[in-house]
């Protein structure tokens, strides 16, 4: 998994912190049928894809391009295709909020911002986070530790990682207690139930 | 058959990263990997996402052993001996009309759950919320957010910010300033509230309405409108101002500022708010002259230079100043 892992540290590093920017412009935009976490899944799918990484000096706006294309291909190829939206896209001036400098939208304090989400998390599951990521045990010795399997452990860190994902992507601390958490990204009529519960 | 939706395919991804960061695949359990990404593009989007946030969470580490969450949570504050009806609010009371009678000057709590933004001398930063809103902050200012499930509420406590709100009609989005509050009817506009000056709020796009302590109701303004609205109860109305106006009061967005006739002391205690360096003015006859121009916010020095070059004075840069005089 070495060339696999590369690309996902490239990812977590370049990509990752813009990711909450991308989603506040694609909610500008909502489009029939396609939701801002299938868009921000394929985006994704398609950084991965990509050959090289090695001469991308704007990361932020390759992200921003990709999610554009991934839209276009949507419109493109659905059945049901609004011709104005296709139309609006096409001709629309693609124009992203560039930041100056001086307005770059990453947090001045990653570690922080790891630290405050990791607050976040339910106590079982921080508990298996913390000795897994700050005390570096292995998976069996926190089973051990614990008491459980390491079935469990292996599912507490899987629901630490969604909650960490949905924390870090959305660009930086938010707001606790929003109850529309689980959902935010969904600007579709689908009912999907929430898979991540603990 | 409807389609696997999306955060069907992040539990599952989660649950493969979770597998890798407990020890290699096998053969096999990387030929099962990459037969479920290969079934849709959205599988392995989600997987590599998770991958990623897997790796760059063992940054956790440098939390150090003492780490202790409660370090990172936000406390909440000591309850005031007087319950207002604004406190009512911010600790999710009763549904009491957005905008309450708060005594001048009293600090109210937000209780838990707030989350605090704060920016440096000179810093400009731009934070996303869950809803989409995205808040520009101006430098030296602190904000207070908290989103409940009827209102989405933000208190300035000090500096600038400029709101571009998200749409929700469920949800209305308020912002409180001292005793003003201004309510978002979907929109983008700047909220200022600097030390003992009067608040002051501009509209960018859309329509907000403002309400103040002794309010019969609420006032609206509409895009490039302003108010200047101080502590005092005295009755407000909005000003009508030029789009160019607007577009120069939010320069600071990139880190600029914009002047059009305004005077050598007003524009030396603007850069006040956004460096150390002082631009210091003794004699008043040259404070009363005018400038015009585009600046670099936290540049005093090169504003005085060409502030000189233009206006025909001396710039002398010193420790932490520069003086202007004839």
């Amino acid at each position: 998994m070495h060339s696999t892992d590369d690309r996902a540290r490239w990812l977590a590093r370049e990509i990752l912190p813009h990711e909450g920017a991308l989603r506040a412009w694609l909610s500008r935009k909502p489009i029939v049928g396609l939701d801002i976490d299938d868009i921000v899944q394929e985006t994704y799918a398609r950084l991965s894809n990509a050959t090289s990484i090695d001469n991308i000096r704007d990361p932020r706006s390759y992200m921003f391009s990709t999610a554009y294309s991934v839209i276009l291909t949507y419109l493109r190829r659905s059945r049901v295709v609004a011709m104005h939206s296709l139309a609006q896209f096409e001709n629309e001036e693609f124009v992203i909020d560039e930041p100056s400098p001086e307005a770059i939208a990453v947090d001045r304090d990653e570690l922080y911002r790891l630290g405050q989400a990791i607050a976040e998390l339910p106590p079982r599951i921080r508990e298996v986070f913390i000795l897994r990521r700050v005390e570096e045990l292995s998976s069996r010795e926190i089973a051990q530790k614990l008491g459980v399997s390491t079935k469990t452990v292996e599912n507490q860190m899987a629901a630490a990682f969604q909650r960490l994902a949905k924390k870090l992507g959305r660009g930086g601390k938010h707001p606790a207690g929003a109850s529309r958490d689980e959902s935010q990204g969904n600007r579709n009529a689908h009912a999907t139930r929430d898979q991540s519960g603990d | 058959m409807p389609r696997e939706t999306s955060q069907e395919i992040d539990a599952a991804a989660a649950a493969w990263a979770a597998r890798i960061d407990s020890g290699l695949l096998s053969n096999e359990e990387e030929k099962q990997l990459e037969t479920w990404m290969a079934a849709d593009d959205r599988r392995r989007g989600a997987f590599m996402r998770m991958r990623a946030v897997a790796l760059h969470s063992e940054r956790a580490k440098a939390l150090g052993t003492s780490y202790d969450p409660e370090d990172f949570v936000v406390p909440s504050e000591l309850p005031q001996p007087t319950v207002t009806r604004r406190r009512m609010l911010w600790m999710g009371g009763s549904a009491v009309a957005a905008c309450a009678v708060v005594a001048a000057g009293l600090s109210v709590g937000m209780g838990a759950g707030a989350t605090v933004y704060d920016t440096r001398r000179g810093e400009v930063r731009v934070i996303t919320l869950e809803d989409g809103t995205v808040i520009t902050l101006n430098t030296s200012s602190r904000i207070k957010v908290k989103y409940a499930k009827e209102r989405r509420l933000v208190r300035l406590e000090e500096g600038e910010a400029l709101f571009d709100v998200a749409k929700d009609k469920a949800r209305p989005f308020i912002v409180e300033a001292g005793s003003t509050a201004v309510r978002a009817v979907g929109t983008s506009f700047t909220v200022k509230r600097i030390a003992s000056k009067p608040v002051e709020i501009l509209v960018r796009e859309g329509v907000i309405e403002v309400t103040r302590p002794n309010s019969v109701k609420p006032m609206r303004m509409a895009a490039n409108t302003r108010i200047t609205a101080p502590e005092s109860n005295a009755q407000l109305s909005p000003v009508a101002i030029a789009p160019e106006e607007v577009t120069r009061e939010i320069a600071w967005k990139s880190g600029q500022i914009a002047f059009e006739g305004e005077t050598l002391a007003n524009a030396a205690e603007a850069f006040g708010r956004y460096s150390d360096t002082r631009i210091i003015i003794d004699d008043p006859a040259v404070g009363r002259e005018e400038i015009t121009g585009l600046f670099t916010a936290n540049d005093p020095v090169s504003f005085a230079r060409a502030a000189a070059a233009s206006l025909e004075l001396r710039a002398v840069v010193g420790p932490g100043e520069v003086r202007l005089s004839r």
